[in-house]
Formats: C-alpha cells, structure tokens, sequence
C-alpha cells in the first residue's frame, strides 16, 4: 500500500473542503450571525490538517485498486469528521456524535437528521448542510477529479469506487474530462433549479438550500415541515421533476446533448425507472384520492412528489404519508429499496440492478423448462457479462443481510420493528425519511449514541454501494504481504 | 487530438499508453472484454467492445470526429479490411499493422487499394534494427540521430573503468569529449542527471554525442568491440522477425540457419527463403546445438515467440563465445533485469512500433522519436521552426522542467553539446530526451501553436 500517496490525496481534497467552507463563512458573517466563528475556526483547522497531510511526500505511482478504495474509504470519512466541525464548535448540535451523524447524513445525501427545529438554526449552518448534499451528490472525488490535475496514472480505480452502479463508464476517453462534463451538467440543473424555484415565490436562501437537497438527492430543508411548507402546487412540481430528473443516468443528458436522444429515450434502465414511478404514483393516487383525500388533483400531486422523493433517495416531504392507507406506504416502503438510475444522484440499490435481477430471475424460470438453454441477459441489446451479474446477485443479497442485522441492532433501542426497519432502510438508502418513531417531521434524535454510529456507517456504506467501504473492515487489506 | 485504435493487444495497449500521456482522447474498439477492462482499468482511455468490421457499430463511433485511426489486430487482412470500411465512414487518417512477408512488396498497391495512409511492419522493423546491431561497432545498443552524425549509447557504469563514485560534474565529459550524460537508468527508474549526480555502480548511462567524439570516448576507455564480421549467423525461431532477418542476412552473403520447431512453419520457410538452412528441431536442445556447430557462429538472434527462452538462449551463446548476441523480448516486465544481462542488445518490437507511428503523427517536423525503458522516457529528434515556442531563447531562459534535457543541436551543420546559453534557430535538428511525467509538458514546449494534427 503506498501510503504516501493515500494520505496526500487525502490532504488535496481536505483543502478542497475547507474552501467549500468559505461559502458558509461568508454567509455567516454578512447575516453576521452567531456560527461565524465556528467556521472561521473550522476552515482553519481543515486547511492546516489538509496542507499537514499535503507535505507528506509520495511516490509518484499508479493508484492501484487498493489505493483506489482507501482513497474513497478514507476520503469520505474524513470529509464527515472535519464537515461535523463547524456543527460541534457552534454548539448547535448536543454531542459531537449528534454533529457526525448529521455531517455524515447531508455528504452521503441521506437528509436524515437530528434537529427537531431546524428553523433555529443559524444560516451558515443551514447552507453548510445543504452544501454537503450537493457536493456529495455528484461525489467528493469525482469533484476532486474534475478540478484538480490528476491524480496520477490510474485514477479510474478512484473514479470506479465512488460512482453508483454496478458498471462504471466513462463518458468520454479523459476520465478528468468525464468528471468535467458530468459537474457541468449538474451545476446546470442546480441553476435551473434555483431559479425556477425564486421565481415560484420562494426566498432566494431557501431556493438555494432546496435546490441543493432536491439536485443532490438530499433532503436537508430549512424548514420544519420541509416542503409542505410551500403550499404552492408550482414548487411541489418544479422539485418533483427536478427530483426525476436527477436520478436518470447523467451520461444520458451528454448522450441527449451530443444529438442521441433517441438512443437516451430507448435506454431500458430509463424506461423501467419511470415505469415504477408512473406506476406508484397511479396506484397511490387512485387509492389515497379515493380513501383519504377525496380529490385527484390533490392526491396526485402528492402521490407524485412522495414517490419521486423517495425512489431518488431524497426525502422531501409534503404530505404526511403516515396517515396514507396501507397500502400507499408498503408502496413507498418498497422505493426505498429502488434508487434511481446508475450514474445519477441517487443512493440505494440502483433501478438497473433490479431490473437485471428480474431478468435473472426470468432466465431461472426458461432454465427450468428448458435446462440446456443457454440465454444471456441484455441491457440496451447487449449481453451483460456473467460476472457483472455475480456482482448485481451478491450486491443485493448483501444489502438485505446488512438491512436485516442492522435492523436487528437498531430494536435493542426499543422501538417498533417498523420504526426500525424503516430507519435502517433510510439511511443504508440514503433516503433521509422513514415510518413510525422516523416518519415525516420526526428526527433522529432520540436513539442512542451507538445507534447513530451505527446509522452513520450505514449510510456511508449505502453512498459509497457497500463493498468499497467494507473492505475497511477486511483485515487482510491493512496487512502489508497483501 | 482524438485517436482511435481498433485492437487491445500488446501494440494496442502500448500505443493507447502512449499516447494517453499526452493530451489526446483515447478511444480503444475490440471484441475481447478482458482486454479491454485492462485498458480501461490502467489507462485514462475508453473502451468500445465492437467489431472494427461491422459497419453499424463503427458508424456508431462517429468515425469523422477522429484525427486518426490506428488499427493493430492480430490479423493483417482484417487490419486492411477495417481500414477500407473506415475510411468510406469518413474516417481521415488510417494506419494499419501489416506483417506477412508475402505483402511486404505490395505494400503500395494495398495503401491505395484500402486508402491505408501508413502502414507499420513491426516485424520487419526489428529486423532492420537488429541488422543494423549487428553491424555496428559499438559493443552496446545504440540510436542515431541527425542522419548518424548523432549517436547515443547505452553503457554500464561497470564496464567503464573509473566512473563508478564519481560525481558527473567531476568527469567533466563536456570539455573533454563534446559528450553529454542525457539520462541515467537506476533500478528501472530514469534520472536525468545534473552536475551532482553521483554515478553508481550498477547504473546504466546514456552517452549523447557526435559519432567521432562517443568513438574516441569508447576508445580511451576501451569500450569499443572489436571490428566483427559476419559471416554466421543462427536465428533462433523461424518468426516473421526470423523470415525477414534471414531474407536480409542471406542477400547480403551471410551463412544463415534458423532453427524452428514446427515442423509447417519449416516447409514453409524453406520454401520461400532458398539462400537459408531450416532446421527443424527444438533450439533448447543442446544436441542439436552441438551437431549445428553453434558456437562457432558470429552472432545468434533469439527470435522465437517467448521472451524467456530468446533471453535464456543468448545469455548462453555469450557463454559458449558467440560474438553478438542480440534477443527479441516484446514484454517490458523483464526490462530492469534485461540491462544488467549479459545480452548485448534486447530488442522490444512494442517499443520500437510504438515510437514509428509516434513519429508518424507528429509529422514532417519530428524525425525520430524513440523509447527507453518501454517508455519511460523518450527521445525525439526535430527540426525547429519559428512557430516552436522552444526556439529563439536561450536554454537557461526556457527554464525546461527537470525531466527534459536538450542532448544536441545541429546548428548550420555543425553539432552542438548545448548548455545553458545555447540557442535553437529555426532549422536547427535537436535531439530531446524526456522522461514520460513530463511529455505533455514536452509537447507543449515544441508543438504548441500549432493547428489541426497537433492539437
């Protein structure tokens, strides 16, 4: 393991991090709020440690697979401790295991916290946690690959540990280009957003912080009631497309931008992904227009939004669902486990995967009739490889074993086995709400310190698709004669 | 630039290595996975899994936004074949592998018929190079530049006598003989030295200089070989290399077996080589070694398709006495290791194929390009213009990074050992060496400003 090299590319994007922390700063001070000197102290801190780590000299090599995940693993970890600084130091969370979970909950854009009252919140730090949403949306190192130069031969490994899906692709042949393009295209929708969202009313600071949480696939509001804040049926819509929108595979808009929109629009993961989500929004329109509201505009347009923010792992709210019929929330229940596309924003399982398991498990019932068949599964006409179907069978099957034992753990807190159930899924997804004890406009708050630990690390091994953080806790891979 | 290689074997793989460490876009096509998720894995370049062949799929990859194509599958009629396609797709520029002896005369009609623009013969390539080592009369492997009045040489610390533990500054090689140490070769890492460097033992130097002045340091320190003449030679494999260095060596008078397993590839050679002696045995066995009187052969050329048994079998010819002894070793793990064996020269057919479409793509300007090491560093020689940003200042004010060296300038025909106030003129040749870390920067300094082919 070339150390040298992990930890100086850890000190980069410290530093990164630190400048990221100036936008609160400034903030801050010009509302010349209470938290200026926490960041100010914060910034400090994180570019001395980031330049600390910077020093360290390193053999100019390639980034193997190994050094790949720990820079990913570490990365993200690292940019959770020092993001929980300016938290901790304003003293506006309780514990610094209260600053950590909630630091950790907007890098990995579950939204999931543990303010009860967000609107006491000081500004600088309201935008600070919507800024970690945006930035860890479109991913830290794929951030750091974009502006810096690169990091050496081989920072596909990089690139390859950090995005979501089961096949990392490059859009074109410069890898520093790719993460280019791909920031481009999300600082576009960011811009839309915002402005679509001022001008249906909205406060600039609050646009911006929504449109953070909704293009990142947070969740972090600055309001209690989140979106139901806004009665506006304009911005309910204006932030369930962009919702959409961010959880479609990101190199379909080049793919769109270069003149293939017809090859974009034939995509199978597209089409299976708006597939779900016109279904779930029909059957719960229809159900809740007819059981609960009494009226179909209405009960679509929160059906729409509902199901948008949870399948895209956001976890905005505007209607409290708990009060849905059953069926409408066993619905929402199963979102959480879809994710969006590959290459979005979004966390979870990945609508691609599923899709792939259906065609698996659609090839299992021919070889049933016809055991000597040899069928391949495609995607877009072209023939998956065994191997990536391996990996889509044992991601999933390691997502349920960890949601199963987790939310084993969690009961010890003594809560509902639903309550437990749901907040494992919404951190390990990334989704940010849940039912029962952490339903719409409940908090975290309540469970216990190691709970949140367990929660925190749920969600970085959901952001980061399970195996790229666990082989931290492999042994093997510390010892040197690996 | 934007490039397309059709075909992810060891040329593919190389030349996408190459080039990605400059500014160009990579793109490689082939139909094998595994191939290509190594690519894509250790190179900054993407990869399409398709048959060059199919005109959908090429259609697909917009042939037209390429500046050039590169197509180096395993097969020459596919190569020509997805070349003709190509171009009709409107693809610009096409270069294509092409081996088989039996092409070799009709290489023009198959440019024109296939609107090949270039065609590289790696075989053929390394069999005029090793020609040219073997007629040499330096003992160690040696480039040529400025039409041979520049020549650098590879020499180890050890076989000079008295280098070892000096500092270079203290050699003073400049004064004394108008030569420059361009580089030095450490553990398989390459340095470019300055005045402090200390030389160790085990280090290999890079010697640049006029001929007649590398001559006469070769000679006070007899480093020279004594003066061979060829007239045996065994040829260790019946490859295509071995077809065509037997073709050579045989029309120039020289006694030539090759010694080939297989017993097809036998009938065949004989068939179409008539002043060579096929040998159909397996070239390890010592018996046939004996009965073939291989020891009283003036130079032996491990040629055969595997690295280890060309090194192994040469370094046992120079045990047994043979004057040259020259192997071809295609894969750049063994490099480290190759320097410090007793083989004279080990040849990568990779490396010198590489630096031929290089070359090629750099255009009238570049002359030469070559490599050290498998690429770890890289020799050009050029033709200055006023448009290089390089030309016009002095060498001290171009403040060149650390891996860049200038190693001569042919100024108005005469050869300069430059230093720090040295000037390039436009239509001076200059000889640059530079570690790979630095090409783009190298390229920056020589081609920047210039339009189309170069950006």
């Amino acid at each position: 393991m070339n150390y040298g090299l992990v930890l100086n590319t850890l000190g980069k994007i410290l530093m990164l991090e630190a400048a990221g922390m100036l936008f609160p700063l400034a903030v801050s001070a010009g509302y010349g709020q209470s938290d200026t000197t926490a960041f100010a102290i914060s910034f400090s801190v994180t570019i001395l440690c980031g330049y600390a780590l910077f020093l360290i000299p390193s053999r100019i090599t390639r980034v193997r697979i190994k050094e790949g995940l720990m820079i990913v693993s570490l990365s993200w970890l690292a940019v959770s401790v020092f993001g929980c600084l300016p938290l901790a130091i304003s003293g506006s969370t309780e514990t610094v295991i209260d600053a950590f979970f909630e630091s950790v909950s907007g890098f990995t854009t579950t939204g999931a916290t543990i303010f009860n009252q967000v609107e006491n919140l000081p500004k600088g730090i309201l935008l600070w946690r919507s800024f970690s949403h945006w930035i860890g949306g479109m991913g830290i190192l794929v951030f750091t690959l974009a502006v810096l130069p690169a990091l050496g031969v081989g920072s596909f490994q990089v690139f390859k540990a950090e995005s979501p899906g089961p096949v990392a692709d490059r859009i074109v042949p410069k890898l520093r280009n790719t993460a280019k393009i791909l920031y481009f295209l999300y600082i576009g929708f960011t811009v839309v957003g915002i402005i679509l969202l001022a001008a249906g009313g909205m406060p600039l600071f609050d646009s911006i912080i929504h449109t953070f949480g909704t293009v990142g696939t947070g969740g972090f509001s600055s309001k209690n009631a989140s979106i139901s804040t806004y009665g506006s049926s304009y911005i309910h819509i204006v932030i369930s497309t962009l919702m959409l929108l961010c959880g479609i595979n990101f190199s379909l808009y080049y793919g769109v931008y270069r003149g293939h929109w017809k090859d974009a629009l034939k995509d199978e993961e597209l089409r299976f992904y708006l597939g779900v989500v016109i279904s779930a929004v029909f059957l719960i329109g229809v159900d809740t227009a007819i059981n609960i509201y009494h009226n179909f505009t209405l009960a679509f347009r929160d059906a729409l939004f509902q199901t948008s923010s949870i399948i895209t792992t956001t976890g905005y709210v505007t209607a409290d669902y708990e009060k849905w019929t059953t069926f409408s929330q066993g619905i929402l229940f199963l979102l959480m486990f879809f994710g969006g596309c590959a290459g979005s924003t979004a966390g979870s399982v990945k609508v691609v995967r599923i899709l792939l398991l259906v065609k698996m498990i659609k090839r299992e019932f021919l070889h049933i009739l016809h055991p000597r068949a040899v069928i391949p599964v495609r995607l877009n006409g072209k023939k998956v490889s065994e191997e990536i179907l391996k990996g889509v069978a044992s991601f999933i099957a390691l997502y349920l074993v960890i949601f199963a034992l987790a939310t084993l753990v969690i009961t010890l807190d003594g809560i509902s086995l639903l309550g437990a159930a749901s907040a494992v899924a919404t951190t390990l997804g990334n989704v940010g709400t849940g039912f029962a004890e952490v339903g719409p406009g409940k908090s975290f708050s309540d469970f216990s310190t190691a709970s949140k630990l367990l929660f925190s690390l749920l969600m970085l091994l959901g952001r980061l698709e399970l195996y790229t953080m666990s082989v931290l806790f492999i042994p093997k891979f510390w010892k040197n004669d690996m | 630039m934007k490039i397309l290689i059709v075909g992810a074997g060891k040329l593919g793989y190389k030349l996408a290595e190459e080039f990605s460490k400059t500014k160009n876009d990579i793109t490689v096509v082939d139909i094998d996975t595994d191939a290509l998720e190594r690519i894509s894995d250790h190179l900054d370049a993407m990869v399409v899994k398709a048959n060059g062949m199919q005109v959908e799929a090429m259609r697909e990859l917009n042939l037209k936004s390429y500046n050039m194509m590169v197509v180096v599958t395993g097969n020459d009629e596919t190569n020509m074949i997805i070349c003709s396609i190509c171009k009709k797709l409107g693809c610009s520029h096409a270069i294509a592998r092409v081996r088989n002896p039996e092409f070799a005369r009709q290489q023009d009609f198959i440019k024109s018929t296939f609107g090949i623009d270039y065609i590289v013969n790696p075989e053929l390539a390394t069999a005029k190079q090793i020609l040219k080592h073997l007629y040499s009369k330096n003992s160690f492997y040696y480039s040529d530049f400025a039409e041979g009045r520049i020549i650098m040489v590879d020499y180890p610390v050890s076989a000079i006598k008295g280098f070892a533990g000096k500092k270079l500054s203290e050699l003073e090689l400049g004064n004394r003989y108008g030569v420059l140490i361009a580089a030095v070769s450490r553990r398989g890492e390459i340095i470019i030295p300055n005045g402090e460097t200390l030389l160790q033992p085990d280090d290999i130097i890079y010697v640049i200089g006029k001929r007649d002045s590398i001559n006469k340091l070769a000679k006070e320190y007899s480093i020279i070989a004594p003066p061979t003449q060829i007239k045996k030679a065994i040829i260790l494999g019946g490859s295509i290399i071995g077809f065509y260095l037997a073709q050579r060596l045989a029309s120039q008078g020289v006694a030539v077996k090759i010694i080939e397993q297989d017993k097809n590839r036998c009938e065949y050679l004989s068939e179409h080589l008539e002043n060579a002696l096929i040998i159909h045995g397996d070239g390890t066995d010592p018996e046939l070694l004996e009965d073939e009187d291989v020891v009283d052969a003036d130079a032996f050329i491990g040629a055969t398709g595997y690295d280890e048994e060309n090194l192994l079998m040469s370094l046992m010819m120079k045990q047994l006495g043979v004057k040259k002894v020259i192997a071809k070793v295609s894969r750049s793990s063994y490099i480290q290791i190759i320097e410090k064996l007793g083989v004279d020269f080990a040849l990568n057919p990779l490396d010198i194929t590489a630096s031929d479409i290089i070359r090629y793509i750099k255009g009238s300007s570049a002359v030469a390009v070559s490599m050290l090491l498998g690429g770890r560093a890289q020799i050009t020689e050029a033709i200055a213009d006023e448009k290089m940003p390089i030309v016009g200042k002095t060498l001290a004010e171009l403040n060149l990074p650390k891996g860049i060296i200038i190693g001569a300038i042919v100024h108005n025909g005469n050869i300069i050992v430059p230093n720090g106030s040295s000037v390039i003129y436009p239509g001076d040749r200059f000889v640059t060496m530079c570690l790979s870390s630095d090409l783009e920067k190298h390229e920056s300094i020589l081609w920047k400003g210039k339009r189309g082919i170069f950006q």
